[in-house]
């Protein structure tokens, strides 16, 4: 095996704590398919059987509580960072190509976005809807997840415009569409990629957050009730603060172990 | 011994002399000078937007905010009664000039919740314990942060040294939210070490903690920055001066790399400052502590719409400035970023 093929092994191998998370996460949440299903006479129930994390408040299933509301976490990180790649690279690598006015406005408008507090903005949006979902919290972090895909991407076209490779493709009369194609996106493509899993290990915490003092959906199925659930329970039942906060730590951990290992994929 | 004794001095024409700092340090103060009006410039307008935005949003978005208020049961008579109290009867231009007015003046208006006390005196009392737990928190994890990177680089910890450095790379992951609420059970309800920060009797010890855990991702940052601009500086011919003049580890360390390293680490604090913002404001939740956050929090639950727009914009105010802060100490320190 080529000391290449080890290091691209060893960076996919980053990517098996967030795996294994989405797998463990998937079998709690088979369990059932209502996390929010009430059993009064079994809350704040410590593990037993049947019940392998116990129940939390108004005898709420811990593991599909838990289960459910990682996997809609991570989908939510991974549909607005997605959101937030699709938008910012073709803006940004346009902005870095075309230099000038229309870059220094772009990468003004990412200043502007990057200095704005999304919680803040969370809740002047959320104060305004009787009931906040989950597609109004995603459309909060979209207005601001797309800034840091930008100013990536117009940093890396800048260098990509002036590389060696893409003056040869220009100098052999390629076209300028044909070199963006093949030249210069091909290879813009990994560097601001790594910055998926970044944006979505923030994602996932701001969501908690948002849920933790209050502002997560309706539905009460969100990592971050679940921790609300946990620290209001502190004193008689702790195991559901445990459930909570390793849920938080796991999905964070792990987007940030992936998100390592594509930097190592991408650079070696 | 700093003169260093008859050794022959560098020429006249170089040697520092007390004007020649005063002009240095004058010529450095106006940069920042510069900087800072720049920066304000741009903190107005992301604000301007950010209470724009709190403006349109209660009164553009689908729904009737008297609703939201009363509930939707009450009758049309009380919602039309609080919109002419809240000024919604009239046309949204006339609505954002008297916003804007208040804006300026800082009077928003009577909270819903207690009527007769202004919003933002309410944001005034709320600062103070906001305030207090964020500055406690800034200097605490700077400090912190400072020792964990000397004790990383140091010779004091011997192979040690490494686990310092492998600890903070793990704080640094570790999200406040998960640690926070797992160490206030452990520490204050199961081994009762410290107080709840909660508890009105807890005084000085609550809040102590709590700045404690707020320091901690502040820290950690600050220890991952110093570390490596201590490690740059370690190999620095200053050093090697300091320590052939028979200078202790400590000497070297503290005095003579620590102050070479100053810029990074006032980099690295002034841009987490946003960030525990927003820790505080979770930390204000968990514990139950009055604040800033406490506020917005509880005028966003009850819809108490002038203390929450008050709240928030005070809270975008604090945010901005800290940007500010950060953006103005990186580009004084950082000869790159000047145009």
């Amino acid at each position: 095996m080529s000391s290449e093929a080890t290091r691209r092994a060893r960076a996919l191998a980053a990517l098996g704590p967030l795996a294994s998370l989405v797998v463990l996460a998937a079998i709690l949440a088979a369990r059932s398919a209502e996390p929010g299903r009430m059993t009064l006479e079994l809350a704040w129930a410590p593990p037993g059987p049947g019940r392998p994390l116990g129940s939390g408040d108004a005898g709420l299933e811990l593991g599909a509580l838990v289960g459910h509301a990682t996997l809609r976490a991570l989908g939510l990180a991974a549909v607005v960072s997605c959101v937030g790649f699709g938008v910012g690279l073709p803006l940004g690598a346009a902005a870095g190509l075309a230099r000038g006015r229309a870059e220094r406005a772009v990468l003004g408008v990412c200043d502007l976005v990057q200095a704005f507090p999304t919680f803040l903005l969370a809740l002047a949006v959320l104060s305004a809807v009787a009931t906040p979902s989950r597609l109004h919290i995603g459309l909060v972090f979209a207005v601001t997840a797309w800034a840091p895909f930008a100013r990536l991407a117009a940093a890396q076209a800048r260098v990509l415009a002036d590389a060696q490779f893409v003056e040869a493709a220009r100098a052999l009369g390629v076209s300028r569409f044909r070199t963006v194609a093949r030249h210069v996106l091909p290879n813009l493509l990994g560097t601001v990629a790594i910055q998926l899993g970044t944006s979505a290990a923030g994602l996932v915490l701001g969501e908690a957050a948002l849920g933790f003092v209050g502002l997560g959906p309706a539905d009460g199925v969100s990592l971050g009730a679940l921790l609300e659930q946990g620290t209001l329970g502190m004193l008689r039942a702790p195991h559901v603060l445990a459930v909570g906060a390793a849920a938080v730590a796991a999905a964070s951990f792990s987007l940030q172990l992936a998100s390592e290992g594509l930097r190592r994929w991408a650079h070696g | 011994m700093a003169g260093g004794g008859g050794a022959p001095g560098p020429p006249a024409a170089t040697r520092r002399h007390p004007a020649g700092n005063v002009a240095r340090a004058s010529r450095v103060l106006a940069r920042i000078a510069r900087e800072a009006l720049g920066r304000t410039v741009a903190s107005a307008g992301v604000l301007f937007a950010l209470a724009t935005l709190v403006f349109l949003a209660l009164r553009l978005l689908p729904g009737d905010p008297a609703a939201l208020v009363l509930g939707e049961q009450a009758s049309e008579a009380d919602r039309a009664a609080l919109r002419a109290r809240l000024g919604m009867d009239r046309p949204l231009a006339v609505q954002y000039a008297v916003f804007l007015r208040g804006l300026a003046t800082l009077d928003l208006g009577d909270s819903l919740a207690r009527p007769g006390v202004r919003a933002f005196a309410q944001v005034a009392d709320a600062l103070v314990p906001t305030a207090e737990l964020a500055g406690l928190a800034v200097t605490g994890g700077a400090l912190l942060g400072v020792a964990l990177a000397l004790g990383s680089v140091g010779p004091w910890l011997g192979a040690r040294r490494e686990w310092v450095h492998r600890a903070v790379l793990v704080l640094a992951a570790t999200p406040l939210l998960a640690l926070a609420p797992l160490a206030t059970w452990a520490l204050a309800v199961e081994l009762r070490w410290v107080p709840l920060p909660g508890d009105p009797e807890s005084r000085f010890g609550g809040v102590a903690f709590a700045a404690g855990l707020l320091s901690l991702p502040l820290a950690a940052q600050v220890a991952r920055i110093a570390r490596a601009a201590l490690l740059d500086l370690g190999r620095a011919k200053f050093l090697d001066v300091a320590r052939a003049k028979g200078g202790s580890a400590a000497r070297v360390w503290i005095v003579h790399a620590l102050p070479a390293a100053s810029a990074p680490i006032a980099v690295v604090v002034a841009t987490q400052l946003g960030a525990l913002l927003g820790g505080a404001v979770v930390l204000e939740r968990l514990f139950e502590r009055p604040g800033l956050g406490s506020l917005m929090l509880a005028a966003y639950a009850s819809r108490d719409l002038p203390v929450l727009e008050a709240s928030v914009i005070a809270a975008g105010m604090l945010f901005v400035a800290a940007q500010a802060a950060a953006a103005a100490v990186a580009a004084a320190v950082d000869p790159r970023g000047r145009a």
